[in-house]
């Protein structure tokens, strides 16, 4: 009864990710080759680091960055929504549906408003900073105002799922703990650094692991907003029906980087099985 | 006990950060608002737009859906088929494989589990493009089915996770009980348990709708010709000038259903689901 369910994911998602592999070390005329790969780094440009002597082609080295700031940046938000959540106080039923909104707005739809809200003619985060007196920004046209742009888009569509897994964990933990720790005189900070973060390491783990693979996998929101590549847009943008095997190559380095990522993750979270 | 949510300070830091984060939610959505109803000289055409718009319209609206309504009409519909599709096969997949999950001795289980979370991992793009070159051969190109198929691969583990915490949740005496009554093994999984599971079937159904709904890698490679809305949405957005209007428009009428969709379901939606079947 489980063989549909697993004939399935094989045949439609590893078969064609074994093709995409393989696909990426042939011409198109089948003989073997690499040259897809030299094709895909020599078509977008490399970053230099003169200090450390590397060189890292443009779209890996984006997709890192934005992969990274968006974590960071949508933990951040999640625990402080997550531990709003899990005290009691008035109008939280309220609050717990209204956070959940950008959950369901299409990430299509938030490209969408966040192109509009930064763009430089007719962009709203102008017209705001220019109401409370401060200088227009160009968001689109440095790298580090483009970036920025995608990740607040980003944050704002996902923080809700990363809340809502930390909020399992931490309505998990006892409240007696708390308590506990405070008669023994425990602070808000240590409360939160030595009881809820060590007690939420497991649920943290697969937020990380939920939201990094997707986090690499950003697509149709960097599209909308980030004029830069990174490995999903590259790899759109190569794709080609005559020849499909630059765009192939482009993919299975984006597949190694997100096993790469997941491994990583398993072999941290094998640590903290216990939770 | 010792509980410091009844001192005011805490309180008042409690309701700043609710009200600074309820703010911040509802700011992109004000937005696309004022663009579908403000006129356009308040809006997108001039270089620092109205914070508060003086006046409202619907002519952005009507002017969006004159010129493009049956292109509009078919891709609602598109969109809609595919999802409908997809949330039934989910479950018509994922009850079965999810009952089965459960009975299986630990060890095989996993390793199923590790097969189904394994392939969530595998980035969309990557499989699109040779699941295109696949579904052009076979005629699925370009279809809702194909479509469908395609999108089925990102939803069914997680229904597969959520109806394994729902079965779990059924005693296996009752089960027993109706076997002895002298029921059928697929008497019982149909009409003993399918029926008890009903709560959890139905959320897992909404779910898979909702990301179907949503979900735009598979639709701009497998179905670009005749879009779903999400790439219509793009097609609009992502082209200069005036037809950012009817890309807001299109994005309303978009968001509306799905908003409220959210709010009901915001019971349902728990983080529980998505990491019962990784911690369990």
């Amino acid at each position: 009864m489980i063989l549909p369910a697993v004939i399935y994911v094989t045949y439609l998602a590893f078969y064609p990710a074994i093709e995409a592999v393989y696909g990426s070390f042939q011409t198109i005329r089948g003989t073997y080759t690499v040259y897809n790969y030299q094709f895909v780094f020599g078509t977008f440009g490399r970053i230099e680091f003169p200090a450390l002597h590397l060189s890292i082609p443009t779209p890996i080295y984006n997709t890192f960055v934005i992969t990274l700031t968006a974590l960071v940046l949508q933990f951040s938000l999640a625990l402080i929504i997550a531990s709003l959540l899990s005290k009691p106080f008035k109008g939280r039923a309220a609050f717990s549906a209204l956070f959940l909104i950008p959950f369901g707005v299409a990430t299509v739809v938030t490209g969408l408003i966040f192109h509009n809200m930064f763009s430089t003619y007719g962009g709203y985060a102008n017209s705001f900073l220019r109401a409370i007196g401060l200088r227009p920004i160009n968001w689109t046209g440095s790298y580090w105002t483009s970036t920025i742009v995608l990740i607040l888009a980003d944050a704002w569509k996902n923080t809700p799922i990363v809340t809502l897994i930390l909020l399992a964990g931490m309505t998990s933990i006892s409240p007696d703990i708390y308590s506990q720790s405070m008669v023994d005189g425990a602070g808000v900070f240590q409360r939160f650094f030595r009881i809820t973060l060590p007690n939420l390491k497991g649920f943290i783990v697969i937020a990380l692991m939920i939201r990094g693979i997707s986090e690499f996998n950003i697509f149709a929101m960097a599209l909308l907003v980030y004029p830069y590549q990174l490995l999903t847009t590259m790899t759109y943008a190569l794709y080609d029906t005559v020849n499909a095997h630059p765009s192939y190559a482009a993919g299975s380095i984006l597949l190694a980087f997100v096993l790469i990522f997941a491994v990583i993750i398993m072999t941290y979270r094998g640590r903290y099985r216990g939770v | 006990m010792v509980s410091e949510y009844n001192n005011p300070r805490t309180r008042y830091y409690i309701y700043a950060v609710a009200v600074f984060v309820s703010f911040f939610v509802l700011l992109p959505i004000y937005i696309l608002v004022i663009i579908s109803f403000a006129p356009s000289s308040q809006t997108i055409d001039i270089y620092y737009p109205y914070l508060i718009p003086t006046k409202l319209t619907l002519v952005n609206f009507i002017n969006s859906f004159r010129g493009v309504g049956t292109l509009l009409e078919a891709a609602f519909f598109k969109s809609l088929e595919t999802a409908f599709i997809v949330a039934a096969l989910a479950i018509l997949l994922g009850f079965h494989a999810a009952f089965g999950l459960n009975r299986l001795p630990l060890r095989v289980n996993s390793t199923l589990i590790g097969i189904l979370f394994f392939s969530t991992m595998i980035p969309s793009i990557t499989i699109a493009i040779p699941i295109s070159v696949t579904f052009l051969k076979a005629g699925l190109y370009d279809t809702s089915v194909g479509l469908a198929l395609a999108q089925e691969l990102v939803v069914l583990p997680l229904t597969v996770f959520i109806l394994m915490g729902t079965l779990d949740s059924i005693p296996k005496q009752l089960e027993q009980q109706s076997r002895v009554d002298g029921a059928s093994f697929f008497q019982t999984l149909y009409l003993v348990i399918f029926p008890l599971a009903v709560p959890g079937i139905v959320s897992a159904f909404l779910l898979s709708w909702l990301m179907s709904w949503d979900e735009f890698t598979f639709a701009a490679l497998i179905s670009p010709v005749h879009p779903t809305l999400p790439f219509l949405i793009y097609l609009y957005a992502s082209s200069r000038g005036g037809s950012i209007l009817t890309g807001a428009s299109f994005a309303l009428l978009v968001t509306i259903p799905v908003i409220v969709l959210t709010i009901i379901l915001s019971k349902f939606i728990k983080g529980g689901y998505l990491t019962s079947g990784i911690t369990g």
